[in-house]
């Protein structure tokens, strides 16, 4: 398999860039922060800059086991495998941590293996990971045997991904996959169930603080005790899934206590009389949680830990697992022990950034190329999410939020993702303290937006109460955690395929005469503006069949491969109904499923182009328009720079927004005639992590000026430098681009890029809440902020089209910053390096 | 003047400038106008200066004539030639030019047209497009320029009609414009930006081509008149022009006593010097740049001496 070559990705702004710089400067240097967080920065000295080890032992394990149980319900299976990697998984303790718990036995950065989703080409991956490009790994030749001979020949034949690549009708199978085997993608109508066992998830956590595995086991076994012995769902369906949450109780309690038999073993061993007691207070807490509730702030973070890392070894959940509400489940003891003089905002924070270097040591590993190119450079989205709403409709902020957003601004690495929820109520002092956040701790939290997502919530199914609770999961999403049900991957589409496919007749440049589409007419016999629209829908209307049939045969494969009995003991409907969260339809359940749009802004703009410059103004005819692009614009950069002046989408020009408006129409009418039969809602989403990148590398020129190859536009933001109005008009673009109508929508992502200048000082500071309450008020739905730094504006420098839309504010003055000459450029860099932040 | 004159007036416009956050109260849009009775000689719009629109011709833009040559044929004077694969402007016909037709020919904005006649409801409906950003954040429409109440009628119009849509307004003015003008448009501004950029004339005269007596003398009768009409006073700190503090603290005496004026000194930016270029113009500054921490202490100064409590 050809691994997925990559351009450098500048528009999704993930972390992991920055988390490099981080890393980079940290070497030689001292920390401003080092003094009152010495434990954390020496932890995060051992392993930073360290290129990920592979930790075999949860997929030997997890291996040997499901190989012995083969015939027996799924659910029990995972259960039984999960007891074998507990019994048998090597514990460690760190020097200097405070928390118990890792999801592999390798000290620092490290990754972990689900042959079950990977395994049929695990042996060959394995291989390669060293050496490939994008986020490699090393691992040893004792472990790389291991895999090639105990785990990878096992799951041959066995995978979801074989099973499903085989499911797929010939019509879908082609636009999925360019072979047969299904191991290279199209990138056109992509599936990305194969690569993760769920899409991103958030526990109920509290459930665990509060009644510890032994309530949650005793209530299973209560329900055992209770089941009919006469009737056959009772015994065949409900008795495993039962026995499974039982035995996964106990295989999560028997793995902390041998973490906590670990800790006095260290302890008998070590003379520092501070680090054995702590090391004796560790063992304390582990033999206590999770079995039992946590009685103090410690043994919460403890516990909570416990039921994370534990997560991640039951399975590969997309973008890793998601937090919760942090700052209100932990805030009962948090209160507590602040009120009873116990614990101090030091201590508590030392604690928080204890668990931020677990996360920071674990690597979310994509083993395919794929999920590699999907998420590129160890992403990772494992969301905090703070403020808020309570399930009563009032704000939830609280000294703990306050205390996360300090963390945030203190501790050198983006761990965890925290995510800010806004409504609007939310106090100034919070608004202002997640400003001064931003602005000094490179973008994060990023926002997620209460007035869009709780109203949209109870419509499609859940409470109120359920909704005002709702949690960030994962990168955008959200969900609510008793409620929600739906754990497939959705498809990632290619719309800017869609508009080659209008303009070539069903065909792409790079597949050459392969007839992928429909064989709408030459453009060269388009007379007026509908006829191209027509086409172009056709094109969008047939991905749009292939995605949801794509994702219905998903979502009925998926159910015989994978289980999860942790989680579904956490969720109160999988435990009601006694079925396990991989389940295709649960009762009462809301399946919040969705597709991503991919190349918004790139479809957009290459529509008004031709909208515009063919058939409005007749500047240029369809035949020197493909002309050009056939010639990847080279020897026609007049016409390239001619389209490019065009309308486009992210400056609040209704000229572009209508058509982007029209094109998401299309997408939820579809979702809203067919999502009820499918029994999911598969609604349309505009998140692509950093796989715009990869999706770009199928897609020849466009009519809005882009090179073949090169990007498409990221999520709801605009072109490459396309948005030249500031950032109020890409706001408003977002707004009007929404058919607020319907309810057949997902999250949308959108970043905007500030100069440091701009967020200056208090009145800065103001200015950025005075933004954030806007787009509150907009029911936009995701925003993060990107405060740029000296290298991005020199980087500017190097390559001016892609910053057209840097706005440069000064006092009395207008111009972009790509206008002015490097030597003026300079200044402005010198200057922003004086701005202090 | 009724809403339906107001809104038909047309003035010169060349910017309409979102999120500008450096020019007034709040997330605000500047509207620029031309023409402007000062030259001051490190102006960083230089293309506002002259109140007719104007021509400019961007090289690092243009494709080459090898490649695109829209602008030739549109040029009535036949003034656009490629001449050893660049562009050729002959200028001197520019002036008179009622079209400036090539602007529009060229794809890459490589010429560029400064200024546009624009009606009041055309200004506005583009201002209107952030309202939402205005009443979440006491922001508004600035008007600047150039000298903005240069285009006397044009400016009460875009105030008066912004007033009756309740959108917020500020203006940017250098003062220098027949007190009746001020005094006329001052009930419709919520805000009054007012350069002072020396006391003594005769460095006034030197640096921007006219004495500063009327200007000071509207500062007077500005903050006299309307001592209820919030003013920030600006002077930006020039090298070797006024970035001594002696003159820092003669501003400072100026505007001792007045409880309804803050105060801001804006450090010297050469940030303009490229627009210069575009117009074949000279820079006059050359390349002096103001050392970094002068413009702090000539706040500080002025702030001292004009009795400010700067922890307000």
């Amino acid at each position: 398999m050809s691994a997925i070559e990559m351009l450098n990705p500048e528009a999704c702004e993930c972390h992991s860039p920055q988390e490099q710089r981080i890393f980079d400067e940290q070497k030689g240097k001292k920390d401003k922060y080092y003094d009152t967080h010495a434990r954390v920065f020496d932890l995060i000295a051992k392993f930073e800059g360290q290129t990920p080890v592979i930790d075999v032992e949860r997929a030997l394990y997890f291996t040997q086991s499901m190989k012995k149980t083969e015939g027996q319900p799924l659910v029990l299976r995972w259960a039984k495998a999960l007891m074998h990697i507990a019994r048998n998984m090597t514990v460690e303790v760190e020097d200097g941590q405070l928390l118990l718990g890792r999801a592999g036995a390798k000290i620092g950065r490290y990754g972990i293996l689900y042959p079950e989703l990977d395994g049929d080409f695990l042996d060959i991956a394995v291989r390669d990971l060293p050496t490939r490009e994008q986020s490699p790994a090393t691992i040893s030749p004792e472990d790389a045997k291991i895999v090639m001979e105990e785990i990878a020949p096992y799951w041959k034949g066995k995978t979801y991904h074989e099973a499903l690549n085989k499911a797929l009708p010939e019509w879908v199978h082609k636009l999925t996959y360019v072979d047969d085997e299904g191991l290279i993608s199209r990138f056109v109508v992509n599936e990305t169930s194969s690569f993760r066992s769920s899409i991103q998830w958030v526990h109920d956590y509290e459930k665990v603080l509060k009644r510890g595995f032994n309530g949650i086991k005793a209530e299973a076994e209560a329900r055992l005790a209770a089941l009919d012995p006469a009737s056959p769902v009772d015994q065949a369906d409900k008795r495993p899934f039962l026995e499974a949450v039982v035995i996964v109780s106990d295989a999560i309690i028997l793995w902390a206590r041998r973490y906590a038999a670990k800790a006095r073993e260290v302890a008998a061993l070590t003379t520092d009389p501070v680090r054995k007691a702590e090391l004796l207070n560790m063992a304390r807490i582990a033999e206590k949680v999770p079995a039992e509730p946590a009685d103090n702030f410690y043994e919460a973070v403890q516990s909570q830990w416990f039921v994370q890392m534990f997560s991640r070894i039951e399975q590969k959940t997309g973008t890793t697992i998601s937090n919760g509400r942090m700052d209100q489940y932990f805030y009962p003891y948090y209160k507590k022990d602040m009120e009873a003089g116990v614990l101090t905002e030091e201590k508590a924070m030392e604690l928080l950034e204890c668990m931020w270097v677990g996360m920071a040591e674990f690597i979310d590993m994509y083993i395919s190329p794929q999920g590699g190119a999907f998420n590129e450079g160890y992403a990772h989205w494992e969301a905090v999410t703070i403020g808020g709403q309570t399930k009563d409709g009032v704000d939830a902020t609280n000294e703990l939020t306050h205390l996360f957003l300090r963390s945030k601004r203190e501790f050198p690495l983006h761990y965890p993702d925290l995510a800010a929820r806004v409504h609007a109520l939310s106090p100034d002092e919070y608004l202002w303290d997640v400003a001064e956040t931003i602005k000094y701790g490179s973008g994060f939290p990023k926002l997620c937006n209460d007035e869009e997502v709780v109203p949209l919530y109870a419509s499609k199914g859940g409470t109120f109460e359920e909704a005002l609770d709702y949690a960030v999961s994962g990168c955008t999403e959200t969900r609510m955690p008793n409620r929600d049900t739906y754990t497939s991957g959705g498809a990632y589409t290619n719309f800017a395929a869609a508009l080659e496919m209008a303009l070539r007749q069903g065909k792409m440049k790079k597949y050459g005469d392969e007839q992928l589409g429909i064989a709408t007419p030459d453009p060269r016999t388009f007379k007026t503006w509908d006829d191209m629209w027509n086409a172009y829908k056709a094109q969008q209307e047939l991905f749009l069949r292939a995605t949801f049939t794509q994702q219905y045969i998903v979502t009925k494969v998926r159910a015989e491969h994978f289980a999860q009995p942790m989680g579904s003991a956490l969720h109160d409907l999988c435990m009601k109904h006694c079925l396990d969260l991989h389940t295709r339809l649960i009762p009462e359940g809301a399946n919040f499923g969705y597709f991503e749009f991919m190349g918004f802004g790139t479809v957009i703009d290459s529509l008004a182009a031709i909208k515009k410059l063919v058939f409005e103004e007749k500047r240029i005819t369809m035949d020197q328009l493909l002309e050009a692009m056939d010639h990847n614009w080279v020897g026609y950069e007049a016409i390239q720079q001619l389209v490019k002046s065009c309308p486009c989408y992210g400056n609040d020009d209704p000229y572009a927004d209508e058509i982007g408006k029209a094109i998401d129409r299309i997408c939820v009418e579809f979702a809203q005639k067919y999502s009820p039969e499918m029994g999911i809602n598969n609604d349309v989403r505009y998140v692509p992590f950093t796989s715009h990148v990869p999706f770009g590398k199928v897609v020849s020129a466009t009519p809005n000026g882009r090179t073949e190859w090169f990007p498409l536009s990221d999520g709801s933001s605009a072109s490459h430098g396309a948005d030249v109005n500031g950032p109020t008009a890409i706001l408003l673009s977002n707004y009007k681009t929404k058919n607020y109508g319907l309810r057949n929508r997902a999250a949308r992502l959108l970043n905007i890029k500030f100069t440091p200048k701009s967020v200056e000082g208090d009145s800065g500071t103001e200015k950025l809440v005075q933004f954030i309450r806007t787009w509150c008020d907009l029911k936009l739905w995701h925003l993060q902020f990107n405060v740029l730094n000296q290298e991005t504006l020199l980087a500017a420098q190097k390559d001016p089209q892609k910053y057209r839309n840097l706005i440069v504010r000064v006092a009395g003055y207008s111009a972009y910053f790509v206008d002015l000459s490097p030597d003026l450029q300079n200044d402005l860099i010198a200057r922003t390096d004086h701005d202090d932040l | 003047m009724s809403t339906f004159d107001d809104r038909k007036t047309t003035g010169v416009v060349f910017n309409i400038q979102k999120y500008s956050v450096h020019d007034g109260p709040g997330i605000r849009t500047i509207v620029f106008t031309k023409g402007c009775p000062l030259s001051c000689r490190w102006c960083s719009n230089p293309e506002s200066q002259s109140l007719r629109p104007q021509m400019a011709f961007n090289p690092g833009r243009c494709i080459s004539p090898a490649k695109c040559d829209f602008c030739i044929p549109s040029c009535p004077y036949g003034s656009i030639r490629a001449e050893n694969g660049a562009l050729s402007i002959d200028c001197s016909r520019c002036a008179e030019c009622e079209s400036i037709a090539c602007a529009a020919a060229c794809p890459a904005q490589s010429l560029i047209v400064y200024g546009k006649s624009r009606t009041v409801e055309d200004v506005l409906r583009v201002v209107a497009q952030d309202s939402i950003f205005y009443s979440r954040s006491g922001g508004g429409m600035t008007i600047s320029g150039g000298e903005p109440l240069l285009q006397k009628e044009f400016a009460l119009a875009l105030l008066r009609e912004a007033r009756r849509r309740r959108i917020k307004t500020a203006v940017e003015t250098c003062g220098c414009v027949p007190w009746e003008t001020l005094e006329e448009a001052a009930p419709y501004l919520n805000n009054i930006l007012f350069d002072v950029k020396h006391p003594d004339t005769e460095r006034h005269r030197w640096g921007t081509g006219v004495g500063n007596e009327l200007i000071l003398s509207n500062l007077k009768k500005l903050l006299e008149n309307f001592p209820d009409k919030p003013v920030l006073v600006r002077t930006p700190v020039i090298p070797g022009f006024n970035d001594d503090m002696e003159t820092a603290r003669a501003i400072g005496r100026l505007l001792r006593g007045y409880a309804n004026v803050s105060y801001e000194a804006l450090p010297y930016h050469r940030l303009g010097t490229q627009k210069y270029m575009f117009l074949g113009r000279e820079y006059p500054m050359g390349e002096v740049s103001l050392p970094a921490g002068v413009a702090g202490r000539f706040q500080a100064v002025v702030d001292e001496e004009r009795g400010a409590d700067r922890s307000l």
